[in-house]
Order: structure tokens, then sequence, then C-alpha cells
């Protein structure tokens, strides 16, 4: 292991600070039990706070949880809305994620195509 | 199967947070002279009676009364990769006391998965602001403490008024 990469977890921890707190418009779900991190979960969340943090989009919180039971449709994200709204994306990839930070974080527009689930409370 | 470590460290630590953990201490130690990796998750969660930690161990959902509990293969993968590469495995609980899992094995093991991508997998746990996840890693002489806390944005704050 690399200890020059090792130091870079704290410039990092540091920028994605601001993510863990709660209150925001949108609150992105990543389900992180064994099938998700065993189909990407942990690679996609990756993709997305990178992605999230090179927009300058600060209106998210991100969380993690534990398996959910659909194990064929991980890795899965769920996006809640402060009005309510609950979206799910399924088998989401690299290029997937980055989407739904540009349409649905960044302009409010469900991905239709990758969107499994939504629900209005 | 899991390809890396830090991913077998990501599944683990996960149980962590979900058995309320407020503290979870992640070591990684590396010894090349002795041949030896050692990982060692330490939480402050709600910890495991004998009979929940013998099922774990066992593969096996628990069937205790009038409670249903999901028992993932989390434990169970890394007790395997340890095992099949010259290492051992432990899991130390007790209810209210939190739980230790310790796995080694041979730096050197040709079946051994890479460490991977460490950093991913602390930042990915770190999600939850209420819990302190810490990374302690040692390689020979080389040492580095990382704790999610660290972070808060009140710190630097604090720093600077204490600075007036």
């Amino acid at each position: 292991m690399n200890l020059e990469e090792l130091k870079k977890l704290k410039d990092k921890a540091q920028r994605q600070v601001a993510l863990r707190e709660g209150n925001k418009k949108y609150r992105v779900v990543f389900s992180m039990g064994t099938s998700g991190i065993a189909a990407g979960a942990r690679e996609i969340m990756t993709t997305m706070l990178d992605e999230i943090d090179k927009r300058g989009i600060d209106d998210v919180e991100v969380a993690v949880t534990g398996e959910i039971g659909l194990v064929d449709a991980e890795p899965m994200i769920r996006i809640e809305e402060a009005s309510g709204e609950k979206v799910t994306y399924a088998k989401v990839n690299a290029a997937d994620a980055r989407k739904i930070v540009t349409e649905h974080l960044e302009k409010g527009k469900i991905v239709e195509g990758l969107a499994v689930g939504k629900v209005k409370e | 199967m899991l390809e890396e470590l830090s991913l077998h460290i990501l599944d683990i630590g996960m149980n962590s947070l979900a058995a309320g953990a407020r503290k979870l201490e992640v070591a990684v130690i590396e010894n090349t002279k002795r041949d030896w990796l050692i990982i060692r998750l330490r939480d402050d969660g709600q910890g495991m009676d004998a009979e929940t930690l013998q099922d774990v161990l066992d593969h096996r959902a628990s069937s205790k009364k009038g409670r249903k509990k999901n028992i993932g293969l989390g434990l169970a993968f890394l007790q395997q990769t340890s095992e099949m590469c010259g290492g051992t495995f432990h899991v130390a609980s007790r209810p209210g006391q939190g739980t230790t899992v310790t796995a080694s094995m041979r730096l050197s093991h040709i079946d051994r998965p890479p460490l991977g991508n460490i950093n991913s997998t602390i930042l990915t746990l770190s999600a939850r602001a209420d819990v302190d996840v810490q990374l302690h890693y040692r390689s020979d002489d080389q040492t580095f403490h990382f704790s999610s806390q660290e972070g808060k944005p009140h710190e630097p704050r604090r720093t600077q008024e204490a600075q007036r």
C-alpha cells in the first residue's frame, strides 16, 4: 500500500464532509450490503461523489444502507427528495451514476430509462 | 467472492454500522519480514451473545425465538479468504460490548487478494456523520492514521476562535 495514496484520504474526506449533513434537497442512499458491494456499489458511490464534487452540487446528502433483498438489481441507488418523492435506480454502472448526477441531482429530471420505482409520499 | 480485502472491510464495517456502532476502528497491519497481514475491525456496537456469534460463524440464520435475524455471508467470506491464505480468523463479541473481528493471512500467499482501494472503503463508511470511522495502517516502519471526525467542519472554526 502506497502511503502517499493514503494521505489523499484526508483531503477527500474534508471535501466530502458537507455531504454527510442532513436537511438537503436530495438524499442519495446507496445499497451497501454484501450483494451490492460484490456488484460494484462502492465504485458507483465513489463515481457519484466525484461527480457531485466536480460540479459543485451542495444540496445533497449521501447515506448508505445494508442489504435490501433485491440481489439481482444491484448496484441500487435510492434518491429521496425533501418533497417526499423517492426514485430507485437499479443496475447502475459508472456512466449511469454520472448521468443521475447531471440529470436528477443537477436538473431535477428523473433518468427514466434507469428508474425502476417511483414513490410519492 | 469479493476481489479486494478492502471490500471485505467495507462489508464487515457495514455490519458495525447496522449494529449501532458510534466508533469503528479498522486496523491494517503488514509485516513483510514475518510475512503477515492482519486486518482487525473493532466496534462499540450492540455486540452478539454466544448463540448469535455461533450462528454467524456457522454461517446459518439464527432461529432464536421471537427474533427473525438475517445473517449475511460477509464474515464467512473473510474467514474463507484468511484461512485459504494460511491465516486465522477470530470474532470476539459480547452483548453491549461491541465486536472485534481479526483476520490474518500470509502476505506473500499466492491467493491473497490485494488490499485494493482502502480509501474508497473508509470514505464510504464515513458517510455516517455520527460514527467515528478510524483507519490505523502500519506497514513495517510506516504508519498512517485517519479519523472521519477530523474532517468535521466545526473543528477549524474552533481553532480559529481559539487563536483570536
